[in-house]
């Protein structure tokens, strides 16, 4: 289970070492889990329902990078449809599990997540209000669509927040997951009136529940990036104030962390970056719940560790899911959200027996 | 610009066809002989008996709704399906929730005589209650284009119009063998239909549709004939299977780009041979969607499209 | 010099007072005990010095209102063992232990001092738990866990500890270790203690001062000898509490 501090102490020799060992990972590590998610990215921009020589990629690849792409259609499905659409699921898959794993920490519930605590719906709400009511800010196009879909995603996590310390201020897990189901209902069904009264406006249902990262382009990788390095950075900027809430509130408030203040950055953080994945591709299920799960039982629960590794192992995980989203039933297509919702439902229950029976 | 002023021009004619066929029919039920007694069997098998031809009509499915129409059947249409939007004057008539949630509350309220609906919205439930309320039920299911005569053919018998329903079902006969012998594709050529838009997930019409059905006619290809059914495909397929013609029937709602211009401006796309063509058909209209009698104007727009375009290319 | 100074604290909760007008003090060696029926409001006070809850009054430590100072700086001088102790995850004794470094080097880009692995392994050393740092805190009993608390606290280097029972619900054995622990740790100059314990003996047995709290309000505060006195204890519980304890204690005697 614990491999990597293993490694780490064969190496150590002083004692102090021994007592004070590193709590992040050394550069080798990084350069492991960055290889993996890169030969992870391969993989899925080589496979695809239309099948392409992998000679052929590479021929494709190494044009493109002289700057002359040959005009084919193996060139225009790589370079216009899977490249784009495996960035944007790869760096929504990193943003995603990112903010599942700061969220598990900060309220100290391996069950919280931007999908079951609703926070996702209120993003989608927030994105479909602004189209349907033609909510913009003059000449950025779709900046309206993402500051509503940041601004409902935050509003969606104070409001549950706030129920939950009225109903139960030690915020018991089955309390927050509660409002948050309730609060999911709640919210699709406003989405669905919305949308049943702007329907020539707005995308359908599925995709705002469901979530689909197809038609996927540069310009929203490019965004994804931008809100993955900016308030992703702010995550990753809190691991050791996450520790300290991962043990409990009142402790990060002893140890002499700023509760109030981390809490209200956490927050904004994550709500920020909801709101952008949720604008460009709906909201995926689970994605936040697996990926933090599977790391965190491979390596432990230090957010030194937990938030990096998450980033690498939720952009390796939902291109996977993507990947089968896109293979199974080729020529036709899943939804993404269909495939992570039935691998991480499944998932989820065998890391949850497990994880019980471990502590019982 | 030419292409697109055509296809408004044969549009605004298809309107006015419908709305003379409507207008026409309002001194239609003058001429019928009265007191007669109608039996027909549905398109489930169930036989019903009127004690005349039906007077008072409810339709929940679009298709039936435009037959009632085209039939001369107007003034009997006293209430529509909520998705009945053509020709435009039904607009006027009051609407019910129809498919999932159909209201039998709504369509008992109208006291109509018959109600015509479809097989997704049809349960036997649905059917003993309504029969209870002293309304018949007569369900359409056409999953072809013969499948369309005899729907037509079947509500032709119970408003008392055969000869109507005859000659409506002669002349789309009669468009379908014009179209034909004008395309007469020999299956080189290949189309695909688009359903839904890149942006909701790319949707096509596979095998078993009218689509489907009506490209086979005009000798064209289906792009996605390995797929059953409305379906959602990977646009990496589209690339692949690079088809001459692209149909769309995606509505334009006045703002942003066309249904055409989004698809022409897509990124990867230009180099499919419909797009460097700018073979690209824009069916605004439902011609193609639904079982009614305009799948003979949408096939005629198709015809018509094909041969433009191959004029172009030959120019 | 005092070392904490509370002034004419009054805490409201849900719009009942809580806590009237309470003022002690602190000096260095001191070990106040706060004691008192049920809902008299002693974790309440706790709360309040904290940083918990919010309240009317002044705390002063070393002469500078707390309320001014940062949370960091704030927990370099107090330090807070709260009651309820579960952690969600599996972190190690040695993860928690080193938590308690924070507060001296707050903020993403730490670095690990001399000072710090000598702060952390001296509290484990004290609290017996340097062969125990890799430990899974899931898998310690009540008392390990415990002691994990009081070694980050004691790694926390706070010249103040503010302890809300720290032998709740622990078996005897622990209960010893645990305020032998606490008594060795203010043996050095310049430390303090003010914690909440439920049981009178335990609590007049380390006691240097007492505060007995009795509707939010001090029914009798000073040295131990003034406080756990029998008549002043029947007022406030409403029996003869020191008869009750003898005769408890004396079933031990044969």
């Amino acid at each position: 289970m614990r491999l990597d501090r293993k490694i780490h102490r064969e190496g150590e020799t002083s004692l102090s070492l021994f007592l004070y060992p590193r709590e992040g990972f050394g550069p080798g590590t990084y350069a492991l889990m960055s290889l993996v998610t890169a030969g992870v990215l391969l993989l899925c921009v080589c496979l695809g329902s239309v099948s392409i020589p992998l000679r052929e990629v590479l021929a494709v690849f190494s044009a493109a990078l002289r700057g002359a792409a040959p005009a084919t259609s193996s060139a225009s499905i790589l370079l216009s449809v899977r490249l784009p659409r495996t960035l944007c699921v790869a760096l929504t898959g990193a943003s995603l599990s990112l903010c599942g794993a700061s969220m598990q920490g900060l309220l100290k519930n391996p069950l919280a997540d931007g999908s079951t605590l609703g926070v996702s719906y209120g993003a989608s709400l927030g994105a479909v209000v602004s189209i349907a009511f033609g909510v913009t800010i003059p000449g950025l196009p779709f900046a309206g669509t993402v500051g509503m879909a940041m601004l409902f995603a935050f509003l969606s996590l104070l409001l549950i927040l706030t129920l939950a310390y009225r109903l139960d201020s030690s915020l018991a897990t089955g309390t927050i997951i509660l409002i948050g189901v309730i609060f999911s209902m709640f919210v699709t069904s406003v989405l669905s009136l919305v949308i049943t009264f702007a329907s020539d406006k707005v995308r359908q249902i599925t995709f705002w529940t469901m979530g689909s990262l197809s038609g996927s382009s540069y310009a929203n990788a490019a965004l994804l990036l931008g809100a993955l390095l900016l308030f992703g950075g702010v995550l990753l900027s809190h691991a050791r104030e996450l520790n300290a809430f991962a043990i409990g509130e009142d402790n990060a408030r002893s140890v002499g962390v700023d509760v109030r203040r981390v809490k209200l950055t956490v927050m904004i953080a994550v709500s920020a970056l909801i709101g952008v994945c949720v604008s460009i591709g709906g909201s995926i299920a689970f994605v936040g719940l697996v990926a933090p799960h599977m790391v965190r039982l491979l390596i432990g629960p230090n957010h030194k560790r937990l938030l990096s590794a998450s980033l690498f192992g939720g952009a390796s995980f939902l291109m996977l899911c993507d990947l089968c989203a896109r293979l199974l039933f080729s020529p036709r297509e899943l939804p993404i959200g269909v495939v992570t919702s039935f691998l991480g439902a499944i998932l989820f229950v065998i890391i949850f027996t497990r994880t019980g029976r471990a502590r019982a | 610009m030419k292409k697109r002023s055509l296809f408004s021009l044969l549009l605004v004619l298809a309107l006015l066809a419908s709305l003379t066929a409507c207008g026409a029919a309002t001194q239609a039920p003058a001429a019928e002989p009265a007191g007669e007694g109608v039996t027909v069997t549905d398109m489930t098998g169930r036989e019903i008996t009127l004690d005349k031809p039906a007077e008072r009509i409810v339709a929940l499915t679009a298709a039936d709704c435009e037959i009632l129409c085209a039939l001369g059947a107007f003034d009997t249409l006293v209430g529509r399906g909520e998705y009945c939007d053509w020709p435009s004057e039904v607009l006027s008539v009051p609407a019910v929730q129809s498919g999932a949630e159909t209201s039998l509350e709504q369509i008992i309220a109208l006291e109509p005589d018959v109600l015509l609906m479809g097989t997704m919205a049809q349960t036997a439930e649905q059917v003993a209650a309504l029969e209870d309320a002293g309304i018949r039920v007569v369900v359409s299911d056409a999953q072809d284009l013969e499948g369309v005569y005899t729907a037509i053919e079947l509500i032709g018998r119970l408003m008392g119009k055969d000869a109507q329903a005859e000659a409506l079902t002669e002349n789309m006969r009669a468009t379908f063998a014009d179209v034909q012998a004008q395309v007469a594709g020999d299956g080189s050529e290949s189309v695909y239909f688009e359903v839904s838009p890149l942006e909701w997930g790319l949707w096509t019409a596979g095998k078993g549709t009218f689509m489907d059905e009506i490209a086979g006619m005009l000798g064209l290809r289906n792009a996605f004939d390995d797929i059953d059914g409305w379906a959602e495909i990977s646009e990496e397929q589209v690339l692949e299977r690079d088809p001459d013609y692209i149909v769309t029937i995606s509505m334009y709602y006045g703002e942003g780009p066309t249904p055409t211009e989004e698809i022409l401006s897509r990124a990867g796309w230009e180099n499919l041979t419909a797009v460097k063509n700018q073979a690209i058909l824009n069916l605004q209209n439902n011609e193609l969607s639904r079982p009614g009698p305009r799948l003979a104007e949408g096939a005629q727009m198709m015809a018509d499209f094909i041969a433009a375009e191959r004029l172009e290319n030959a120019a | 010099m005092k070392l904490l100074e509370v002034e004419n604290l009054s805490v409201t909760m849900n719009r009942r007072e809580i806590v009237r007008g309470l003022s002690f003090s602190l000096c260095s060696g001191d070990w106040l005990m706060l004691i008192g029926p049920n809902g008299a409001g002693k974790s309440t006070v706790v709360n309040a010095i904290a940083g918990a809850a919010p309240y009317a009054g002044r705390i002063l430590f070393r002469d500078r209102d707390i309320s001014g100072m940062k949370s960091a700086e704030m927990a370099r001088h107090i330090g807070v063992l709260s009651q309820q102790h579960s952690v969600g995850y599996s972190f190690t004794v040695g993860e928690v232990v080193r938590l308690g470094r924070y507060a001296w080097n707050p903020g993403p880009f730490s670095r690990r001092s001399g000072e710090d692995e000598r702060a952390v392994s001296e509290a484990l050393r004290m609290t017996g738990l340097s062969d125990m740092t890799e430990r899974n805190v899931l898998t310690l009993s009540g008392g390990e866990l415990q002691r994990t608390f009081l070694a980050q606290l004691f790694a926390q280097e706070p010249e103040i500890l503010v302890l809300d029972e720290p032998t709740n619900h622990l078996d005897l054995p622990y209960q010893r270790e645990i305020f032998g622990l606490i008594r060795q740790w203010l043996r050095t100059p310049g430390r303090a203690v003010i914690s909440v314990v439920h049981d009178l003996s335990l609590a007049r047995r380390y006691a240097t001062k007492g505060l007995l709290l009795c509707d939010g309000t001090a029914a009798a505060a000073g040295p131990g000898e003034s406080v756990f006195v029998s008549r002043v204890l029947e007022q406030v519980y409403g029996m003869d509490v020191a008869a009750w304890l003898r005769e408890l204690y004396g079933q031990w005697e044969t």
